[in-house]
């Protein structure tokens, strides 16, 4: 299969209210919303990547959260001090992990929502 | 964007895996994704064009595996029913038959862990006008 993926279109992210999601992805958090996006499947643009929000039932699924959406940001600690005082969470602060700066936390939903900033020089051969 | 934290991009999507080895050779084998240098040995990176995928195993961590639901992650192909095919050979099982939502093509499968993935084309055109 080498060279048939090109991309990747969306990831999806089931949330149980998407009144409540839409809040939070494109009020606290800031992102832009695709004018793709319909009344039961809203698209949050990234710079890179799609985000498709959807409720579970309008797909025929069980909820189930997604793990981890790594934002990059400027400063993490600037962005995490941002959205705590819009009451999120963020139960490990923030973690060096010798090569970023990462802030791991959630949506309403349980959703992974990561803050991160990668410091170290990237070693790959390409850009 | 004026409000919020100013997000630039996502910089990867954690894949949960129960074993490194064998999501490797699904990943870099039967996907045929480019493996990241930046690689270490618990945390694998492949590169889909735009997004990296970050294969860990939460259980290293401690933490509970939770796969990805099913078409998390959207996977453009020139074709859905020529790289379905080519998977099938592969022996990867699909979910359902490819669909038709009436914008795009789909294929639903799982990767070796029993995270979801979709095989995705849209041929509608977008919203602003825009072909796809």
């Amino acid at each position: 299969m080498t060279g048939a993926v090109e991309e990747t279109d969306f990831v999806l992210v089931l949330v149980r209210d998407l009144a409540r999601a839409q809040e939070f992805y494109g009020g606290t958090l800031g992102l832009e919303r695709s004018p793709s996006s319909g009344d039961r499947w809203v698209e949050y643009e990234t710079g890179n990547l799609t985000l498709s929000l959807t409720q579970p039932e309008t797909i025929g699924q069980e909820f189930q959260p997604a793990p981890g959406i790594a934002l990059r940001v400027a400063d993490v600690d600037e962005a995490r001090q941002r959205l705590e005082e819009a009451g999120v969470q963020f139960p490990a602060g923030t973690i060096d992990s010798g090569v970023c700066y990462m802030a791991p936390s959630a949506d309403p939903d349980g959703n992974g929502l990561i803050l991160h900033r990668r410091y170290a020089p990237r070693n790959r051969g390409a850009a | 964007m004026a409000d919020g934290i100013g997000a630039e991009r996502v910089d990867f999507l954690t894949v949960p895996v129960r074993d490194l080895a064998r999501a490797e050779a699904f990943y870099g084998q039967t996907l045929g994704l480019e493996r990241n240098p930046n690689s270490s040995e618990r945390w694998i990176e492949y590169e889909t064009g735009n997004l990296t995928l970050a294969l860990v195993q939460p259980e290293a961590f401690g933490m509970e595996f939770q796969p990805l639901p099913f078409g998390a992650v959207a996977l453009r192909v020139p074709d859905v029913e020529a790289a379905r095919a080519k998977l099938r050979e592969a022996g990867v099982e699909f979910r359902g038959e490819t669909f038709d939502s009436g914008v795009c093509n789909g294929a639903m499968f799982d990767d070796s862990e029993g995270n979801g993935l979709l095989l995705h084309r849209r041929y509608a055109p977008f919203a602003d006008g825009r072909q796809p």
